[in-house]
């Protein structure tokens, strides 16, 4: 889940500045799951924008389809050209890749081309919930768990330091920088040390091999994966269990 | 790890001399006059000074042209300080042929302070290389000629890679573990952190165990009620006795100068008196003495380990 919060109004509407027909579209994955580009963010925004003497156009997307998914979002952007075409700028209310996404495919596949507005910082991805959240991994295409006894440096110590500690570890094992959160490589030490494998922490790890991370990173899939209806209502019924039913027990 | 010895400083060692070392800090300024003035008053008293990179993350006069600098207008040894916080692995070999080039025989691998701690928070963090690896590419320069990707380096520098240790981690024994892989890493020396309580420092040599790396005990003698302020608020891992600290805050007080500096060495003796005699007992090859700004204190503090 890619974590998101919404800019200040101030620097939203400094992007604004000049842009009389704005339309305001959502996203129903990350940014519904962080409020900050479900319905009722969208129609807050349009509130706010409309107050600001704006020309408002609300777009918001469904649950579940996502502004990044263009082949979904997309028909959105389709059914509503008529309103793009004729607003100054678009406000969307996703993280940057749906924002960048969504600017490409209305440049090259629409043929309109206007300013889209970012309404939202994004944070990067986080795991965990429901109410505390927290970025464990950096996608950096190569993993290195397997010698961090499953805990990310590179992610979660403050320097992302391949051999740590660092000597700047607080009072309570916090970190140098924050002393909210916990020194990554104390955790590592204390993981190592329940699996027996402490030797893993007095080797010296080599440094990470940041070739694998040359941006931008374009990824194919030979068969893209087709959600079919049978498939459909099994993940229908995944949700409405987890929505409505019994909590798991632990220890069953 | 080779035998050959490039410096005063691995000589004194090698030979189980019991070392001193001071520190400069080179400022933001655009000359390095004023750690130029304090190595002259240095030089005789400690075989090599350190010289800081961007301590805390203040962004001053780089360490490499400093320590250029001072070696050669006082021909006081400096240990070149190069942290991983601001250079990419290019950048760190680069700047390591760069410092052997220039003459320089000693260096303090560092991992370095975050950049958000300083002067210049919004810069991008760098810490490519860790001060583990970073002590390894050394050794690897200096003793295969070769870099990291195993490229041939043409005239190796001729160089020693130090390491840093914090006796007063929060977590001793995640400390001590980072010690042993900067000794596997070929670490040829070890200058600690500031440790003001004896015990401190014992549990440390004893969790450590024997090592065959020669370790010098970073003790800072302040010159100031502020410095020794600072080190108590804003320096992870290191804790400034109460007493101590009341005494020097005391000093503030006085108003005729020649006087308060009286006043100021006499509280730096008394307190380091105990500790030094205490240090004599422990496996410490020497003392790093971070005196900065404040060589007229090293003298008497060193004839309290003769």
């Amino acid at each position: 889940m890619i974590a998101e919060e919404q800019k200040p109004m101030e620097e939203i509407l400094g992007y604004l500045g000049g842009k009389q027909k704005v339309v305001v579209m959502g996203c129903g994955g990350c940014a519904t799951f962080y409020r900050t580009g479900d319905k009722k963010a969208v129609t807050d925004m349009a509130d706010k924008l409309t107050k600001e003497g704006k020309d408002v156009f609300k777009m918001p997307l469904p649950f579940s389809i996502q502004a990044c998914e263009i082949d979904k979002s997309g028909v959105f952007l389709e059914k509503n050209r008529k309103e793009l075409e004729n607003c100054d700028a678009l406000l969307l209310m996703s993280c940057g890749e749906g924002v960048q996404i969504v600017t490409e495919y209305m440049d090259e596949k629409m043929g309109i081309s206007k300013s889209v507005i970012p309404a939202n910082d994004t944070l990067g991805n986080v795991g965990g919930g429901p109410i505390h959240l927290k970025e464990t991994c950096l996608s950096c295409g190569m993993c290195e768990l397997g010698k961090t006894a499953g805990i990310c440096p590179l992610t979660s110590c403050g320097k992302g330091l391949m051999n740590g500690p660092c000597g700047g570890v607080r009072e309570g094992n916090k970190c140098e920088i924050d002393e909210n959160k916990d020194c990554a490589w104390v955790k590592i030490y204390e993981r190592m040390e329940k699996l027996d494998e402490l030797d893993k922490f007095t080797s010296i790890r080599d440094p990470h091999q940041w070739s694998k991370t040359k941006r931008p990173r374009l990824f194919e899939m030979e068969e893209p994966v087709k959600i079919g209806l049978a498939a459909g209502i099994d993940a229908m019924k995944g949700m409405m269990a987890v929505t409505f039913g019994p909590k798991p027990k632990l220890d069953e | 790890m080779g035998d050959e010895v490039y410096s005063d400083l691995m000589r004194e060692l090698k030979a189980g001399e019991y070392v001193f070392t001071g520190e400069l800090e080179p400022e933001k300024a655009g000359d390095v006059n004023e750690p130029i003035e304090m190595a002259r008053e240095l030089v005789g008293m400690v075989v090599a000074c350190n010289v800081t990179d961007n301590p805390q993350s203040f962004a001053y006069v780089n360490s490499m042209a400093a320590s250029y600098l001072i070696q050669k207008e006082t021909g006081m040894e400096c240990v070149y300080q190069l942290r991983c916080s601001d250079r990419n692995r290019m950048a760190l070999l680069s700047d390591v042929l760069g410092a052997g080039a220039l003459g320089l025989k000693n260096i303090l691998a560092l991992a370095g302070d975050h950049v958000s701690l300083g002067d210049t928070p919004d810069a991008k963090p760098v810490f490519d290389l860790d001060s583990t690896t970073l002590i390894k590419l050394i050794r690897t320069m200096v003793d295969d000629g070769k870099d990291l990707g195993g490229n041939e380096i043409h005239n190796p520098p001729k160089l020693h890679v130090g390491g840093a240790a914090a006796p007063g981690a929060a977590h001793l024994k995640a400390e001590v573990g980072k010690v042993k892989r900067k000794i596997n890493a070929g670490v040829e020396y070890l200058q600690t952190q500031v440790v003001y309580y004896t015990d401190v420092l014992d549990k440390f040599f004893g969790e450590l165990g024997k090592v065959d790396v020669p370790i010098l005990v970073g003790i800072f003698p302040a010159r100031t009620f502020g410095q020794a302020d600072f080190f108590d608020k804003y320096v992870a891992g290191v804790d400034v006795p109460p007493d101590y600290l009341e005494a020097m805050r005391a000093t503030k007080a006085i108003k005729d100068k020649e006087k308060k500096k009286e006043e100021v060495d006499r509280v730096n003796i008394e307190f380091f008196t105990g500790f030094l005699e205490h240090l004599k007992g422990t496996p410490a090859a020497g003392c790093h003495m971070m005196a900065v700004g404040y060589p007229r204190i090293i003298p008497p503090l060193k004839k309290l380990m003769e």
